[in-house]
């Protein structure tokens, strides 16, 4: 590298002598590597205050009293400390130091391969206010997730689908914990809502593929949140929309703080006004609490410990999707109630200490469970799914910064979670009652991890990591390496690469299935089922420059070992509470490939902030009771999003304008043979389209802080559709045919925030 | 040459003095100056004062104290954050030699946090905005008749947009409360920090200026 070579010049005169006692005068110029100038440059004599500024030519002077050996001094924040030795003995001009580039003012070489990684230091791909202030996010941090590349547009489904994964793939951790249930519980057809509120975190990492070793069980895709430290000061907050009130208050002491809240959501009067696609006979009602404590015994060291709880019901009709056999549903009817009884409650507890600024310890614990008591049936009949979802999990991790270039991680994670499950499988027409049984899992997992971060020279970054995991149900042991690194290509540019070995166990109903021992089928699962496993190899090119991003990045991942359901028809019902007479193996394969390209500039236009994602995705897999290879119902070759916000200041007013496009999604058609290249043939027209709009209005009351919002999802009221769903009529024996469409075309949400500080004037 | 008049001032001294004469002379300079071109002299100059006696505190300080004004004028965000690095890592070494926080520690330590905010107020209000209210805290809870923090809480409020709370009327009263501390002052001694007042008073009667919006 030429520029870790330096000149320094010296005139011949500078060594000659002249008689002692005089003031000397010493000048030169200072340059960069490109002959610049480099204006502010301090040039002293060492261990004097004799010394001069470099004007903008990069030209200095100045006088000293100094005789004898001494060093010349240059420093510059921007620029490695550059020492020249001289005799001083008379005036001396014409001296040129060219100074060399600090390495840290470079911008950091940063792995992002997979992952989304911004400025400031963090690793922070959204932080709550720029969530919020996303048109078609709704608030939701995991829908904003969708305005990143890698991601489907989902209208009708729970979760987060990254890079032809299911919405099961993607781990979503709070605090180095797994969040159980991430989502509301909601109907058939109805997306559920992600439970957190965005200013519950500092922020949000998400990573799409190739990520640490830290988590695992998760084949596609990592969210990544923590939680916010100490709050500022007390306050209030209070809030109401069209959708329900909230309010939570904030107590701050010295070295701790202790909040709490609470809120209560009933759609009614929001359903009143708009038009919903499905009839909810229970419009959906919530409600929720928390409280939370924080504590900092000292500068270094942090503790959290929170509970959460909420409730919510709702319940919707739908068309019978088990009229067409002699399936023991068929009698319910053409129509059936799906009705969604909720209880979920989280605690919390997590301890991180700094010792010596060298090392750093991080603890947590936490126990989730989630009673759902949902069920479906009609005005005669119900049957009940009755499920409680449980997992306690314990993370210990120690973290060594050997060098300002090399860290060290190791950690241990122990899970357990399970399921009990009771529900209704038939009815018995001669007793007149509905069959139940009941079915039940434990899995505990054992990992250890360790992994280390390594910038050898200011250009690369290597990140090589190993995990392992034992899963007691499975009876199985898994070795899962990872490596990720960054190399620099230019001052703004980089390249990524990651890749790594991901498992995950088989989805809860064949856990539950086949760990029953009064099922007919029932396996020895650590015979004979193994982890479910995907390899990465992630590539990206970043180029970033004060504000503005832009990255294109391809990606290759390779599914083995999937779930496969032998001698089965397929079912397009998602929602199937148990298989039967089917048995399992690991025979299940796919692939995913694509690329995908992201442009952000926060720069070019005064207050805004816009940005571009576009990806493209070809994937196959043959999983589940999927009869030959195809592209799964959820997957859009292309998606499009356009964000973009802008802040008018006259106006205390912030807008923000989201334009979403998808290709369209394949479906099932019972008319095909469900043979390879007919299966899943057919593919949604017209393509999604959705156009969201966010208005926020800043006021201050006195000393109330308040906004007023207003936000439109899909002003254009575009009849998206997400599918077809094929119903068998057996009056005329043909499939009718109804498109499956989100519950509400459009949706205009109005609400307002207010805020009260701890605020007097003697108060700092 | 306005700063080479001003360095040679500086300089006469002869070289057995201790830092107090140097110091006082390049930091009231400092503090009395609006001229970006002209802080960027004396704070290198300030650097070399600390070189030289780099086992007193007081030199250190004033370092981290003159590259945390200059960091205001830098926009550059990685530019910004490197200078304020180094205005740490001074007052990092300020710190260790007096084996304390003091009040103006905190002081210092709380603009350096209000400056990483002020790069980029969008992004970084959250973080930075608690760090600079905790540090005041910090230091309100050594010394409660300190100008320097309501000065600083009082700027900090002044470019606040209004509608978070922020502007000339809801900044006047800090303003008007530090002046009644900064009058109980004075700045004879340089290892008592005195900086701000001109400033301050500048601002004051900004504030009094009839607000046009």
């Amino acid at each position: 590298m030429k520029r870790l070579l330096f000149f320094i010049y010296c005139i011949p005169g500078l060594l000659l002598t002249v008689s002692a006692g005089a003031q000397i005068k010493i000048s030169g110029t200072i340059l960069d590597s490109k002959n610049k100038g480099v204006k502010g440059a301090n040039v002293y004599i060492d261990n004097t205050i004799d010394g001069a500024t470099a004007d903008s030519d990069g030209v200095f002077s100045f006088t000293t009293t100094e005789k004898g050996n001494m060093t010349l001094v240059v420093t510059d924040p921007k620029y490695k400390l550059q020492g020249m030795p001289m005799m001083l003995t008379h005036d001396t001009s014409g001296i040129v130091i060219h100074l060399l580039n600090a390495i840290r003012n470079l911008e950091d070489v940063t792995i992002t391969a997979g992952s989304f990684a911004s400025g400031d230091r963090t690793k922070t791909v959204m932080n709550p206010i720029e969530i919020v202030t996303t048109a078609g996010s709704n608030g939701d941090l995991v829908k904003a997730m969708e305005m990143m590349p890698g991601t489907q547009q989902t209208g009708t489904e729970t979760g987060l689908f990254v890079r032809g994964g299911d919405a099961s793939e993607v781990a979503i951790i709070a605090d180095g914990m797994v969040v159980q249930s991430a989502f509301s519980n909601s109907g058939p057809g109805v997306p559920g809502r992600s439970r957190f509120n965005p200013f519950q975190f500092q922020g949000v990492a998400f990573s799409s593929g190739g990520y640490s070793a830290r988590f695992g069980q998760a084949l596609s895709g990592v969210l990544d949140l923590n939680t916010t430290d100490l709050p500022d000061k007390s306050n209030v907050n209070l809030g109401i929309n069209s959708g329900g009130v909230y309010a939570s208050g904030t107590k701050r002491w010295k070295k701790s703080s202790f909040d709490a809240g609470g809120g209560y959501n009933n759609l009614t009067p929001f359903y009143k006004i708009a038009k919903t696609n499905f009839n909810f006979y229970d419009v959906p009602v919530g409600g929720s609490g928390y409280a939370r404590y924080v504590w900092t015994p000292n500068k270094n060291a942090i503790l959290k410990a929170s509970v959460n709880t909420s409730f919510s019901h709702s319940g919707i009709k739908l068309p019978n999707p088990y009229t067409d056999t002699s399936n023991s549903f068929q009698y319910l009817g053409d129509s059936i109630r799906f009705t969604n009884r909720d209880l979920n409650t989280y605690g919390s507890i997590s301890y991180k200490q700094v010792f010596k600024n060298k090392y750093t310890l991080f603890t947590a614990a936490s126990y989730s469970l989630d009673r759902t008591n949902n069920s479906f049936g009609n005005d005669y009949f119900s049957f009940p799914i009755k499920q409680d979802e449980h997992r306690a999990q314990f993370r210990i991790e120690g973290k060594d910064f050997v060098t300002n270039h090399f860290t060290v991680s190791v950690g241990a994670e122990l899970q357990s979670f399970g399921l009990d499950k009771n529900f209704g499988y038939g009815y018995d027409t001669q007793n007149k009652q509905v069959l139940t049984m009941a079915q039940n899992f434990i899995e505990t997992q054992e990992v250890a991890y360790a992994e280390a971060e390594w910038t050898p020279i200011y250009w690369l970054a290597l990140k090589p990591g190993v995990r392992y995991e034992h899963s007691t149900l499975l009876n199985k042991n898994d070795i899962a390496p990872r490596l990720s690194m960054a190399i620099k290509t230019g001052m703004h540019s980089q390249i990524s690469l990651a890749t790594g070995v991901f498992y995950q166990a088989p989805g809860n109903l064949y856990l539950l299935t086949y760990t029953d021992p009064n099922h007919p089928t029932k396996l020895t699962l650590g015979d004979s089922i193994n982890m479910q496993s995907a390899i990465h190899y992630i590539a990206n090119w970043q180029w970033t420059k004060s504000d503005r991003t832009f990255r294109i990045e391809g990606y290759y991942k390779s599914y083995q070992n999937l779930i496969r359901e032998l001698n089965t028809f397929y079912d397009p019902n998602r929602y199937r509470t148990s298989i039967d007479g089917t048995s399992i193996n690991n025979s299940g394969y796919g692939y995913a490939q694509g690329f995908e390209l992201f442009w952000r500039d926060k720069k070019t236009f005064k207050n805004t902030d816009y940005w571009i994602s576009y990806s493209y995705i070809d994937t196959k897999r043959l999983y589940e009771n999927f009869p030959v290879s195809a592209t799964p119902t959820f997957i859009a070759k292309h998606t499009l999003n356009v964000v973009g916000k802008y802040f008018v200041d006259k106006l205390h007013t912030n807008f923000s304008a989201t334009y979403s496009f998808s290709s369209g999604y394949p479906y099932y058609n019972p008319n095909r043979p469900q043979t390879e290249g007919n299966f899943l043939k057919d593919v949604t027209t017209p393509t999604f389209n959705n156009v969201a709009l966010t208005i926020a209005y800043l006021h201050s009351f006195g000393k109330w802080f308040s906004v007023f919002y207003l936000s439109a999802d899909n002003i254009l009221n575009t009849h998206n559709v997400f599918g077809e769903r094929y119903i068998y009529n057996s009056a005329n024996q043909t499939y009718m045919q109804s498109p499956i469409v989100p519950p509400l075309y459009r949706t205009i949400f109005i609400g307002a925030n207010f805020s009260l500080s701890q605020f007097s004037k003697d108060e700092l | 040459m306005l700063m080479g008049a001003l360095s040679l001032s500086v300089m006469t001294a002869s070289a057995q003095q201790d830092y107090t004469t140097p110091l006082k002379a390049t930091w009231d300079a400092f503090d009395t100056t609006m001229a970006p071109d002209v802080q960027m002299q004396l704070a290198n100059k300030l650097v070399l004062i600390s070189k030289k006696w780099s086992n007193d505190w007081a030199p250190h300080f004033y370092v981290a104290l003159s590259k945390a004004y200059m960091s205001y004028n830098e926009k550059d965000e990685a530019k910004h954050d490197a200078i304020l690095d180094e205005a740490e890592k001074e007052l990092g070494d300020a710190v260790s030699i007096l084996g304390k926080q003091t009040d103006e520690t905190w002081v210092v330590a709380a603009m350096i946090a209000n400056s990483r905010l002020a790069v980029n107020p969008m992004q970084r209000w959250q973080k930075y905005g608690k760090i600079f209210n905790e540090d005041l805290e910090n230091a309100k809870e050594i010394n409660p008749n300190n100008p320097r923090m309501y000065y600083l809480k009082a700027v900090s409020t002044f470019f606040t947009p209004k509608n978070f709370g922020g502007g000339k009327k809801n900044a006047l009263p800090y303003f008007e409360k530090a002046d009644g501390f900064y009058a109980k002052e004075d700045n004879k001694d340089v290892n008592k920090p005195y900086w701000g007042k001109a400033r301050n008073t500048y601002f004051l009667a900004q504030c009094k200026i009839e607000d046009k919006e």
